[in-house]
């Protein structure tokens, strides 16, 4: 996740001090993904030494407010513009677990596959539940990101049946 | 859960339970195992999924449940009935008065309205046809589809009359529906609709087993079996309602 980015994006609406920035990511973001406010305060250092942030005149000190600059809006929109690269994927903790278990049958594969199967079934009847208590107006953050964490786990789970149907006409 | 206005009452048996029941098909060498055998309680008000690869018997396991089917071993209990001791007649009306079903497609008649539809299996358990219709109108109500009460099938989108067929195996006092794929055909946005009727249902006490594919119209349930060459291998439960713990993605 990009610190960096976000505190512009942030900034680029209008001038705000550390501990505002850190709130409002917060909110905005479902307070999925919390900011320790020192993290801030690093960021708006660097961000102010590659020029693409500067200190308000008056203020200073907690209280001292940010605002974006012209090189920032252009480092903004470049970030804006690329799209996220997804390849090659992140390291996959549970693909590599299934890899090697079924590489060098140091384990039952069919096992890990059907306990990794109850455990995400489970992850996503947490994420419909939330669905469906949260308020369509209010918590919009919060409900298009349970579609991505719903869409995602829903894919694991077709995965993990398909590897399942694959090992078995192997074995069978 | 278990209260009746604001007053709590005794915990109930099982809805619908499976004791050690199975089906195979065929004899001798011939035999095929198609369920069991499973011992499975649905308890009245559950929302139970039922997830499992095709030919894992998912089907075999419904019919069962709603007496269309009879098991070659142990017992299928319906509101504590064991289901091979009724005459075909009780058989029957226990069909027409406890148990719906929705299946993917042969749902409705094509000769009748959406209202005759739902209305139909009153009317064939001896309801007045007046009757009949009015609790047929409050079931499309329940659906949001009392507007088009008057089209045909053929008239009705898909999801329109998934939600007829919904309407008509909750239509009268029937306490326990059966699914099997209810939303094949249909979008994700139509499809989750469904869901949330069904979970509406169960809310208000009725008891849903519910057949799919697909996972996250699973997660509406409170509990999801999965079932395996005939065998349960797993369920889940959903985190009761009080947990506070927040999702977060994988790292
Ligand atoms: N009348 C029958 N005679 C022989 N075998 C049968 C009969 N009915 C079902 N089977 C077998 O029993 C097994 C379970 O069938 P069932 O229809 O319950 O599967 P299912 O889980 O519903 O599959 P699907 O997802 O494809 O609908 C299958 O292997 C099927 O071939
Ligand atoms: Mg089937």
């Amino acid at each position: 996740m990009s610190v960096r980015h976000s505190l512009l994006a942030i900034l680029a609406e209008r001038p705000a001090h550390g501990y505002g920035l850190k709130s409002r990511f917060e909110r905005d973001t479902a307070g999925i993904w919390p900011l320790n406010v020192g993290q801030v305060y690093t960021t708006l250092a660097r961000l102010e030494r590659d020029g693409l942030v500067v200190p308000r005149d008056d203020g200073g000190g907690a209280r001292q407010e940010w605002r974006i600059t012209k090189p920032g809006r252009a480092a903004l929109a470049a970030w804006y513009d690329a799209p996220v690269a997804g390849d090659p994927p992140e390291r996959d903790e549970l693909a590599i677990k299934i890899l090697l278990a079924v590489a060098t049958r140091s384990a039952d594969a069919g096992r890990i596959l059907q306990n990794q199967r109850t455990a995400t079934m489970r992850r996503l009847q947490e994420y419909t539940r939330h669905r469906r208590e949260a308020d369509p107006e209010r918590e919009l953050p919060w409900i298009l990101l349970l579609d991505a964490f719903t869409l995602k786990a829903e894919a694991e789970i077709k995965w993990l049946d398909r590897c399942e149907a694959r090992l078995g006409r192997r074995s069978g | 859960m278990s209260e009746v206005d604001g007053q709590a009452i005794e915990p109930q048996p099982p809805i619908l339970s499976f004791e050690d029941a199975g089906r195979v098909h065929g004899t001798g060498p011939k035999a095929v195992r198609a369920l069991g055998p499973v011992r499975i309680d649905v308890r009245a008000g559950e929302f139970v999924a039922v997830m499992g690869p095709s030919g894992s018997g998912k089907s075999t396991l419904l019919s069962l449940a709603g007496a269309l089917d009879q098991p070659t071993d142990g017992t299928v209990r319906v509101q504590g009935w064991d289901l091979s001791t009724l005459s075909a007649g009780a058989r029957a009306a226990l069909r027409r008065r406890t148990i719906g079903f929705v299946f993917q497609d042969l749902n409705l008649l094509p000769g009748l309205t959406a209202l005759e539809n739902v209305a139909l299996p009153l009317e064939l358990d001896g309801c007045p046809l007046r009757e009949a219709r009015e609790e047929a109108l409050g079931s499309l109500e329940r659906v949001q589809m009392d507007r088009l009460a008057h089209r045909f099938p053929d008239d009705l989108s898909g999801g329109e009359q998934q939600r007829v067929a919904v309407a008509r195996a909750f239509v009268g006092p029937r306490a326990l529906m059966l699914a099997d794929e209810p939303t094949g055909a249909l979008d994700s946005v139509t499809g989750e609709m469904v869901m949330r009727l069904l979970r509406k249902q169960c809310d208000a006490g009725r008891t849903v087993v519910l057949v799919t594919h697909d996972a996250s119209h699973a997660s509406w349930a409170d509990r999801v079996l999965f079932l395996k060459d005939g065998l349960v291998v797993d369920e889940t439960r959903t985190p009761s309602a009080s947990s506070t713990a927040t999702p977060l993605p994988d790292a």
